[in-house]
């Protein structure tokens, strides 16, 4: 490995806080820099911007939730994010559909996924199913109302698709 | 005496230029008449989707509706010209398709690395001054000057993180790439003022020791100030001292040819319209002082 990999490398890991401590001096140096949390807090910055300005309704539940300073951070440091705003965008929604706890965040990641994808051109058919009536969690992540609660017995499925009519479609289904 | 080339740097006004990256048609309605040149970001008008990475045609279409009226030259972000492996093609595609489209005075990029093992770092940070640095990023220089037989600049960035140690000083990097490469240099005023204070750059030496000769655009913008650090945020109007600071080197700057005012598109919304066209007058003023 060259100096300049290492040295790369090794400012990859410091910023994504990753790996063992650098035994190098100078990235050992780096690492106790105030520069270096200046560096880390401008790349989440950039993160928290773009996604915001791509993944509007998740990143509003996300903040509703207080969590989304933290889950860009988690997801920025640990995986190997696209220099491309609707690369990273669908790739973090793609990250918070499965790494979620919460079935809202992950329905709405969801959700939000593949209106992009379809956006970017996929002709595949998604299929959302939702615990409650998804256009009021919509409008309430819109406008700051309060998010609707699940609906015990319903099941909401929409579908989202370039084929579908009007992109996406929302059937109600009631459980016995 | 100074050569054809080299003309007399007191005789001669640089043009100015603004950025602009495209979805605010009346924005660009209105500093077109204030510029001589626009500066795109070819990275900031591209989507990436199924297909690939490529141009938004909307935005093309944009600078194309006034095409007569139009320079422009490019400055690219995401080229990572010092990465340890290889750089980023998908880049030079998006120039191959604005170079296409139009004829471009020239292009840029920042001496820095944003992708490491294929991996984006989230931001940019500078290159070890270093031969093994040096040859790596000559060698592409030289690949990107075959590619484009247009002007290829580069300018520095700024350092957040302490200095990695080094073969050579901040100018006389710069020295050996334009020397060895035959590239020119964007010298950012704003960047030298942020490495002054955050990490104690003597601009007066940086300036002493640097080949002034290949500078070719000057670039200058505003800031803010976070936690005890300059930051290279376009998000304000310049500062007094950063006008001073690009009057200086427009005057030892023999074939410096363009100033550009840079603002961020987000900044766009907090700056107005109205407060970048007087900066754009402002700094035309200032710099034909």
């Amino acid at each position: 490995m060259t100096q300049l990999e290492r040295y790369q490398r090794g400012l990859l890991d410091l910023i994504k806080r990753r790996g063992t401590p650098p035994c190098d001096p100078y990235l050992e140096s780096v690492a106790g820099s105030r520069g270096l949390e200046m560096v880390r807090e401008i790349a989440l910055w950039w993160r928290a911007l773009q996604l915001e300005a791509q993944c509007h309704f998740t990143c509003r539940l996300l903040k509703r939730l207080n969590c989304f300073d933290a889950l860009v951070r988690a997801y920025f440091e640990g995986n190997p994010t696209s220099p491309f705003v609707e690369e990273q965008s669908r790739d973090f929604l793609a990250w918070l559909g499965t790494h979620s706890d919460d079935p809202l965040i992950r329905t709405t990641a969801e959700f939000e996924h593949a209106l992009l994808e379809v956006a970017a051109g996929s002709v595949e058919i998604y299929e959302v199913l939702w615990d409650r009536h998804p256009e009021r969690v919509l409008a309430a992540l819109e406008n700051g109302a309060e998010i609707p609660l699940a609906e015990p017995n319903c099941l909401y499925r929409i579908q989202i698709g370039a084929q579908v009519a009007d992109t996406v479609a929302c059937t109600r289904e009631v459980r016995e | 005496m100074a050569s054809a080339d080299t003309a007399s740097a007191s005789s001669f006004r640089p043009a100015l230029a603004a950025t602009y990256d495209g979805d605010d048609p009346s924005l660009l309605e209105r500093i077109l008449p204030l510029v001589d040149i626009i500066e795109v970001s070819p990275d900031t008008i591209a989507r990436s989707d199924r297909a690939g990475v490529r141009l938004r045609p909307e935005i093309l279409d944009e600078f194309g509706a006034v095409l007569p009226q139009l320079r422009l030259v490019a400055h690219g972000v995401g080229l990572s010209i010092g990465s340890f492996d290889h750089w980023n093609e998908s880049y030079l595609a998006l120039l191959d398709g604005l170079f296409s489209r139009f004829s471009l005075e020239w292009h840029s990029e920042h001496l820095a690395c944003t992708i490491v093992a294929g991996e984006n770092v989230g931001t940019m940070f500078p290159l070890p001054r270093t031969e093994e640095a040096l040859d790596l990023v000559c060698e592409r220089v030289a690949a990107i000057q075959e590619r484009y037989r247009v002007p290829f600049l580069l300018e520095h960035v700024i350092h957040l993180l302490p200095d990695a140690p080094a073969e050579f000083t901040p100018a006389g990097f710069l020295n050996q790439i334009t020397s060895r490469s035959g590239c020119g240099l964007i010298l950012d005023a704003y960047n030298l003022e942020c490495d002054a204070y955050n990490q104690g750059l003597d601009i007066s030496a940086f300036l002493n020791e640097l080949d002034l000769r290949p500078v070719r655009e000057l670039h200058i913008a505003g800031g803010v100030e976070h936690k005890g650090f300059y930051l290279d945020i376009h998000s304000r109007r310049a500062r007094d001292t950063t006008l001073a600071l690009a009057r200086e080197i427009i005057r030892r700057a023999p074939n410096l040819r363009l100033v550009t005012y840079e603002f961020l598109k987000e900044a766009v919304a907090s700056l107005g319209h109205d407060a970048i066209c007087a900066e754009l007058a402002r700094i035309r003023r200032s710099i034909h002082q």
